[in-house]
């Protein structure tokens, strides 16, 4: 019966994990047809909505699908991929018509790339900066120290000082 | 009632000052009546708020059409229920609301620590009251609500028959509590940047500023937390669009101190246990406090353009003034009182608890700055470059998804590491079996065709951190249950209530592992939309959608059509559901009422799109959502877990009921404590 029991909790578990996959149909990922990932890329120009031109509801509008603007560029879009034409001349045509406001997201080039290079570089810097942090906190260990979990079990005067003043609130409380 | 409610606030503003002034006068003097007298004069400013806020509430119910702020946001058959909304529902409203909600707290604060912390308290009266000083400033002079109504330039009021109505989009029921929840969380931050910058400024010995605010804070996260999901609520229900979370400047704005939030209650452990990074805490308040400022200052500035910035006035000078001056009295504090945040900085090992909390610390960091840099960098772009380039959604979530999954990563291989230093062997023992749980839920998965990425790696990692959560409950419940042979749901309870911090910690894990679990169904997300006439159907994942009728219902406040959409599964009917269009009566605007079958599995929303003005046909909007109610049961076990982080330890209560002095042997009970808790806690 002992034995049984991580086998038990370990399916219980795999069940847990498989439960949300059960849940969703297999293969439901549908990739969108080449207007509605262009429609992504593009934002919707009517001014209110804020919204991507194939996901505008234009919320408050008398009709919540794609507003007629937004719908009169998802034809524009068709337009252009009935020509043949790639994604970024697509793209370069939109931002020619409305200026980079049309960007549902920042190109990956010119000053737009800053956005995002920042993100990478906060995190690469800040990884820097932790390691940096721990490496000096470290403690050398010293020759009667050890290296062993006995030291590490030591409590030092500070540790038992903390520890008893938290002792003494969890008992206030 | 105007009258009454402008004039107290008028003298809570001068209250304020007085506790503000004669506050530094007592720190300075330590003159015992004087610091009484500031500390009543910081509860009449309390009071006089009340007043001030009952009186606006009084003049939209009395339907009272001579003030300007209740034409327009008001009218006579507006419900009950939505004219106590109306009161934040505009700028001059939600500042006084934010007036009221930081009275609240800062009232509760006073009565609180009345009689206790008489070193620290003045400082904290000062600080609130500075705060106080500057919102009732705007109450008073930049944005009044009592405003009476009258002819642009000119000096004859007069009132109106009805008002303006209120916005039909906050027309909901969750916009009468999610405003409220975010507020709360916004001003409930002021609390902590209060104790934080009086203890600094006091030079307040030791972490006690830390255990007096520990509670405050988590109940200004836990609004905070419940604030962001109600509105994302709000959004999936009301804004017809199929999501939850579109990224927008003010969205961003209410996630940026939560973020800082959350880091700050992971790494004041660090303090507390270890007496490690007392700066970086500090600083993380002042941020959480700035950001909370800097996020009521975007959503009413109009810097950036947002679907949600409901409110937008002349108000910015006055928020960056004061985000500057509370930015550069915060550098002053600091640079004047640095040595007294001196840490005792020493780690046994690189692999330890502790470095696991700086690691959540950048990541929560690193996420808090690129939301704030991608949300501002349409206003630098136009700064450097003359154009102002757009970033949405789809740059938000790339940037954040890998960050949010490190997070989640964190969550589960932090409770693995001990305090001080973690041996190989033991990281071995407590990582292995969740990961490889995790690892045989991700194959399972991707044999099913869970073949997208960041779905994929998010389901092994929600799997690897619940199976670190269930075992860490399992452990301690076997324990207690050798001892006193209870069942083991009955010992993990027990566990939980003898160190509700660090399992009510644990729940709250395991809510954002279901939140993850309901984030990562968004890649398959599918929608079909359809001009359609009675009788005819339409087909989306398992469900036959047929039209029965459409409908015109008028009721009080709107005109609503409505569809009567039958649902069939395997030609089976299932279901009715009835999708609404409004068209609010009194300022022709348009509101949608979304239906939605909502299960674990998925959700079936469907919208009435309006009417096509091409062919004249009614339109159905039709999205198949899978996992996304796991994200507001998520949401719910946060809360849960929360309530129960602040609930005292049973332990202490029995000691408290049964020992009247302090308890003898402590050095003992306290190492082995200490022990107890190197693996843990």
């Amino acid at each position: 019966m002992t034995k049984a029991r991580p086998l038990i909790a370990a399916t219980i578990l795999v069940g847990f994990a498989t439960l949300p996959l059960l849940l969703v149909p297999a293969g439901a990922l549908q990739l969108s047809d080449r207007t509605r990932q262009m429609g992504m890329k593009i934002k919707c120009m009517c001014g209110s909505c804020d919204m991507t031109a194939a996901g505008c509801s234009h919320p408050g509008g008398a009709f919540s699908g794609p507003c007629g603007t937004a719908m009169a560029m998802l034809k524009e879009v068709d337009q252009h991929i009935a020509k043949g034409e790639p994604d970024d001349q697509i793209l370069q045509a939109f931002v020619q018509q409305y200026g980079t406001r049309v960007y549902a997201e920042p190109p990956k080039s010119g000053f737009s790339l800053v956005a995002w290079v920042m993100p990478s570089v906060y995190l690469v810097l800040g990884t820097l900066v932790v390691i940096f942090v721990i490496s000096r906190w470290v403690k050398r260990p010293t020759p009667e120290s050890g290296s062993g979990s006995a030291a590490a079990r030591t409590i030092s005067p500070e540790l038992l000082a903390r520890a008893k003043a938290e002792a003494a609130r969890e008992t206030e409380e | 009632m105007d009258v009454f409610g402008s004039f107290a606030l008028l003298l809570a503003f001068g209250c304020a000052v007085y506790a503000f002034v004669g506050g530094i006068a007592a720190i300075i003097t330590r003159h015992p009546l004087l610091v009484k007298s500031t500390r009543q004069a910081g509860m009449a400013t309390c009071g006089l708020i009340f007043l001030g806020t009952f009186c606006l509430e009084y003049l939209f119910f009395t339907d009272n059409f001579s003030i300007a702020y209740v034409v327009s946001h008001s009218n006579r058959d507006l419900s009950t229920f939505y004219k106590v909304a109306a009161l934040w529902s505009g700028m001059e409203g939600s500042l006084l609301f934010w007036s009221f909600l930081l009275a609240v707290y800062v009232l509760s604060v006073l009565i609180t620590y009345r009689n206790k912390n008489g070193e620290l308290m003045p400082y904290v009266g000062v600080v609130m009251a500075g705060v106080q000083i500057f919102f009732l400033t705007l109450n008073n002079f930049v944005e009044s609500p009592f405003k009476a109504l009258a002819a642009s330039g000119a000096t004859d009021y007069f009132t109106r028959a009805d008002g303006n109505g209120l916005n039909p989009l906050l027309q909901y029921p969750e916009m009468v509590i999610h405003p409220p929840n975010l507020y709360s969380g916004y001003t409930g931050f002021t609390i902590p940047f209060a104790f934080a910058l009086g203890a600094l400024l006091a030079r307040y010995p030791g972490e006690k500023w830390i255990h007096l605010t520990r509670k405050w804070t988590m109940i200004a996260w836990m609004f905070q937390s419940l604030g962001i999901l109600l509105g994302a609520h709000w959004a999936y229900a009301v804004l017809g669009w199929g999501g939850y979370w579109g990224w927008d400047p003010v969205e961003n704005a209410s996630l940026l101190p939560w973020l800082t939030g959350t880091a700050f209650l992971h790494s004041v452990m660090m303090q507390e246990k270890r007496g490690m990074m007392k700066v970086w805490n500090v600083w993380l308040v002042f941020c959480t406090f700035l950001l909370c400022i800097l996020g009521t200052f975007l959503t009413r500035s109009g810097v950036v353009s947002s679907v949600h910035a409901f409110a937008q006035s002349n108000t910015s000078s006055w928020f960056v003034g004061f985000i500057v001056i509370t930015l550069l009295v915060c550098f002053g504090a600091y640079l004047k009182n640095r040595d007294y945040l001196k840490s005792e900085n020493q780690l046994d090992s690189v692999i330890s608890r502790e470095s696991s909390f700086l690691f959540n610390n950048l990541l929560f960091l690193v996420a808090c700055i690129a939301v704030l840099s991608g949300t501002l960098f349409p206003v630098f772009s136009e700064w450097f470059t003359g154009d102002r380039i757009s970033v949405g959604a789809p740059f938000f979530n790339k940037v954040n998804i890998p960050i949010g999954l490190l997070i989640l990563f964190l969550t589960g291989v932090g409770p693995l590491l001990a305090w001080r230093k973690t041996s190989t062997e033991s990281l071995a023992r407590n990582f292995g079996r969740p990961l490889l749980i995790g690892l045989v839920a991700g194959g399972v998965a991707f044999a099913f065709g869970f073949r997208a990425f960041y779905s994929l790696m998010s389901l092994i990692l929600c799997v690897f951190v619940a199976a670190t959560i269930l075992l860490e409950f399992y452990r301690g419940a076997k324990v207690i249950r050798a001892r006193a042979g209870a069942s083991l749901p009955a010992c993990a309870i027990d566990l939980t209530m003898r160190n509700t911090r660090r399992y009510g910690g644990y729940i709250i894990h395991m809510g954002m592992v279901f939140v993850f679990i309901g984030l990562a169904g968004a890649a398959f997300n599918r929608d079909v939309q359809k001009a359609m006439q009675v009788g005819q159907t339409m087909e989306i994942g398992p469900y036959t959608l047929m039209l029965q009728e459409v409908e015109t219902k008028p009721e009080r406040n709107y005109t609503a059509q409505r569809m009567l959409v039958e649902v069939l599964r395997d030609n089976k009917p299932m279901m009715m559901l009835f999708p609404e269009k409004r068209n609010f009566i009194t300022n022709k605007e348009n509101g949608t009422m979304v239906a939605i079958y909502s299960t674990l599995k998925e959700d079936l929303y469907v919208v009435f799109a309006g009417i096509d003005p091409e062919t004249q046909m009614p339109v159905i909007h039709a999205f198949l959502n899978p996992l996304v109610k796991w994200i507001w049961f998520g949401g719910v076990v946060v809360v849960f877990g929360t309530l129960v982080a602040l609930l005292p330890n049973r332990r202490s209560v029995l000691v408290l009921a049964g020992a009247p002095q302090p308890v003898q042997p402590l050095p003992q009970a306290v190492t082995s404590s200490v022990a107890l808790r190197e693996g843990h806690d």
